[in-house]
């Protein structure tokens, strides 16, 4: 629509000032047609030349060293990434190695920890049933020198019995054997 | 009219009978390259990885104009990419400089892109008669035509072919010439409604000025591209 527009103020102009071109559109004045093309010429190719031989490649230059730069550092930064990662796996390998042997160790104390407690239990344990049975030997001991003490102390007061009651001795053994007898008899209901 | 006219400075240059007199038109032309080189000496002076505002803007021209290529033409137009450069640089430039008060607008003269888009088409046929031989004419016979209309249409792509630099370069020149015809207009109006009614067409400059910022980058843009597509035409034969 613009070229449109522009084509009428062309055309206006050329008809209002029909081949008077000087006054109309001093772009249609052939004067100086040969000077602006021999200019334009000049220029263009000054400009052309200085702009392809010493600034694109300048250009260039600077934008692929930009990209290799920014290449690079993006390389050795996933180079540094990679680096550590390793490291990071390294430490949790170490750590779960540690985390073994502490394991370890606490099982391993602990193992001898109760072999300590029960050979220290088995001894007391053994010194226990041997005071038991010290104390059991004495109590039958006892047991026995009480009967036969009772056995002793049942004659006499037997025989003394006898005697005031009756007023005669009994001889001693006939005393003796019926005491054994009817304590063996009696205290057997108290043992 | 008066800003497109062209007026020698300095002696008269005459060679073999051609007056070749040094310009405002030609004055224009230097100042716009050497602004080019200037801001492109500035642009790739300094080798910083963090590139400074000069270097951003020089490298996103490299890398845009670049990209317009490798899309449009692929990887075969890469030898042609200085040229192309070149050639966005000095019309983006020239529109630009012809933006500001009281200076030329080198591509508003029909002479200087008609000499441009018809470098550029002699050397894009050039470029495919060497590339492809007597085959770069099978251009002009697009595949999957049905056979009667096969001459009408080798005859339209013929027309479409020739009148390539007419479009190309009527295009930029108009563009331009519209443009700045268009500011001064609604100049002469605010100049002749006076303090009472020229404001709104006071606020029209303002936004064309705006606009014509626009349509300068976008006829360089344009004019760049189309001379990719036409290289690409002449390297990639069929599209």
């Amino acid at each position: 629509m613009r070229s449109l527009l522009s084509f009428l103020i062309a055309i206006k102009a050329i008809n209002t000032n029909l081949l008077a071109a000087e006054a109309g559109m001093p772009q249609l004045d052939p004067t100086y047609w040969a000077s602006q093309a021999f200019w334009l010429i000049l220029v263009f190719t000054i400009l052309y030349i200085l702009i392809s031989k010493i600034h694109l490649p300048k250009i260039k230059n600077n934008l692929d060293d930009r990209e290799n730069k920014i290449k690079g550092d993006l390389e050795s930064a996933n180079e540094f990434k990679e680096q550590s990662e390793a490291k990071l796996k390294e430490y949790d390998t170490i750590l779960e190695n540690a985390k073994k042997e502490v394991s370890k160790i606490l099982l391993e104390s602990k193992n001898i920890l109760d072999k300590n407690i029960q050979s220290k239990k088995n001894l007391i344990e053994k010194e226990i049933e041997k005071e038991i049975l010290k104390a059991q030997k004495e109590i039958t001991e006892l047991k026995k020198s009480s009967l036969s003490s009772i056995q002793k102390i049942s004659e006499n007061i037997a025989s003394n019995l006898i005697e005031n009651i009756s007023g005669e001795k009994l001889n001693e053994s006939s005393i003796k054997a019926a005491v054994q007898e009817i304590s063996k008899k009696q205290v057997d209901k108290y043992l | 009219m008066q800003q497109f006219t062209v007026h020698k400075i300095g002696p008269e240059i005459k060679i073999a009978g051609l007056d070749l007199s040094f310009t405002n038109a030609s004055l224009f032309m230097v100042i716009s390259a050497s602004i080019i080189i200037l801001f492109l000496f500035l642009g790739s002076k300094e080798k910083r990885i963090v590139p400074g505002k000069i270097q951003l803007i020089a490298e996103l021209f490299y890398s845009f104009v670049a990209k317009m290529i490798s899309d449009t033409a692929g990887s075969k137009a890469k030898p042609y990419f200085p040229f192309i450069f070149s050639l966005f640089m000095f019309v983006l430039f020239c529109n630009m400089v012809g933006m500001l008060p009281y200076s030329f607008t080198v591509t508003s003269h029909i002479i200087v892109t008609l000499i441009m888009a018809l470098f550029i088409f002699v050397a894009v046929t050039i470029i495919g008669f060497f590339k492809h031989g007597i085959k770069y004419l099978s251009i002009f016979v697009p595949s999957g035509v049905p056979v009667v209309l096969l001459p009408l249409i080798t005859i339209i792509e013929i027309i479409s072919y020739l009148s390539r630099p007419v479009s190309l370069s009527v295009r930029l020149f108009a563009n331009m010439m519209a443009g700045h015809t268009m500011l001064k207009v609604f100049g002469g109006f605010v100049v002749s409604l006076g303090i009472l009614g020229g404001w709104l067409p006071l606020g029209f400059s303002v936004a064309l000025t705006g606009l014509e910022i626009l349509v300068a980058f976008l006829q360089a843009y344009v004019f760049a591209i189309l001379t990719c597509i036409y290289l690409n035409d002449a390297l990639n034969l069929h599209h």
